[in-house]
């Protein structure tokens, strides 16, 4: 009976040491190594890759139910500025204000550029 | 050579037994960076490293390895690939140049409450004969935009011994010449620098998006 007791005892203890995996605090899938591909070899090739790796982050992330990243949203308005997509541009700057509000001063000077921008091609 | 080899066994056998002997001092985190705690920044932004190594592409490769482990402490790290671009249409291409500037334009056009500098000391290398070693080296300092003032600093330091195990012999010998040339060209130096950032990052003061803000004054670092 003793020992019975001492068994449920222990199997308790390991039981819930193992049930407390907490959630990551964000999924950053291939972000740095996308990066530092682009670093070493900078061309249309890595530059995209780099691009699909920021989206696929946005995807995961909202899958997970985890908030995008620090700079992720930023990055890929980013993109879409230098490719003169201003509107995309513009709309993920947004996103990374809304998700981080310590991001607004710069944002809002991302924005204002990416306005220029569209005025010139007018 | 082999009084040589003898003076050599004997001194560097007492250095490793005496530093063994030196304990770490432990202090808390609230202790050693008041002004983290004082000021609380959120933003952090995250400046081109100020390079000290004799590796030229160090400052590049390293600068991909240091949002992450900082964001995940907690902060909001603006987007490096973005703001250093920045930087250099501003002309600031050396981080040294603006050290000891006022840092409030930077609060001013970044939002930025702190700046993180980071000055890779070492990133390289070193042989003898048939061993050879690779070396990592990175201090890390953290300025606040407002007062300009340091509320943090640390060093990590990575030494990686890259010669296979030793072997007996003159064939011994040769063998691991050959795994030490292999081991050394095919050494990626990110891997050791996230190594080197985990070294550092682990003791700053969490910030704002991490479970254990303001809650961890009494967290124990080792003094440097």
């Amino acid at each position: 009976m003793k020992l019975t007791m001492l068994a449920v005892f222990v199997l308790t203890i390991f039981v819930s040491g193992c049930a407390t995996t907490e959630k990551p605090m964000y999924d950053y899938g291939t972000y740095s190594e996308s990066f530092y591909a682009m670093k070493k070899d900078a061309g249309a090739e890595t530059v995209g890759e780099w691009k699909m790796a920021l989206e696929n982050i946005i995807n995961e992330s909202n899958q997970e139910a985890l908030r995008v990243p620090p700079g992720v949203y930023a990055n890929l308005g980013y993109i879409h500025l230098k490719a003169n997509n201003t509107e995309k541009a513009i709309s993920y700057f947004e996103q990374e204000q809304q998700t981080y509000p310590e991001s607004e001063i710069f944002m809002s000077n991302l924005i204002k550029k990416s306005n220029l921008q569209g005025n010139d091609k007018l | 050579m082999k009084r040589f080899l003898k003076n050599v066994i004997i001194t560097i056998v007492p250095v490793i037994f005496l530093s063994a002997c030196v304990a770490p001092t432990l202090v808390t985190k609230e202790s050693e960076f008041p002004g983290m705690y004082i000021e609380k920044p959120k933003s952090l932004l995250i400046m081109p490293p100020i390079n000290l190594s004799t590796a030229a592409d160090a400052k590049d490769y390293y600068s991909t390895t240091v949002e992450m482990p900082v964001a995940f402490q907690g902060y909001y790290t603006l987007p490096y690939e973005i703001t250093s671009e920045v930087l250099k249409q501003q002309g600031v291409y050396d981080s040294e140049l603006v050290y000891d500037m006022p840092l409030n334009k930077f609060y001013e056009y970044f939002g930025a409450d702190a700046v993180l500098f980071t000055k890779i000391k070492k990133w390289d290398t070193s042989y003898v004969v048939v061993s050879s070693s690779l070396t990592v080296s990175i201090d890390a300092e953290i300025k606040s935009t407002k007062t300009s003032q340091v509320l943090w600093k640390y060093n990590g330091t990575v030494i990686v011994d890259l010669s296979g195990g030793n072997g007996g012999g003159l064939v011994g010998l040769l063998a691991s010449a050959i795994v030490t040339a292999i081991n050394t060209a095919s050494a990626d130096y990110t891997t050791y620098a996230r190594q080197a950032n985990g070294r550092f990052v682990g003791t700053i003061p969490v910030g704002p998006y991490h479970p254990m803000y303001l809650k961890d004054q009494q967290d124990k670092i080792i003094q440097q």
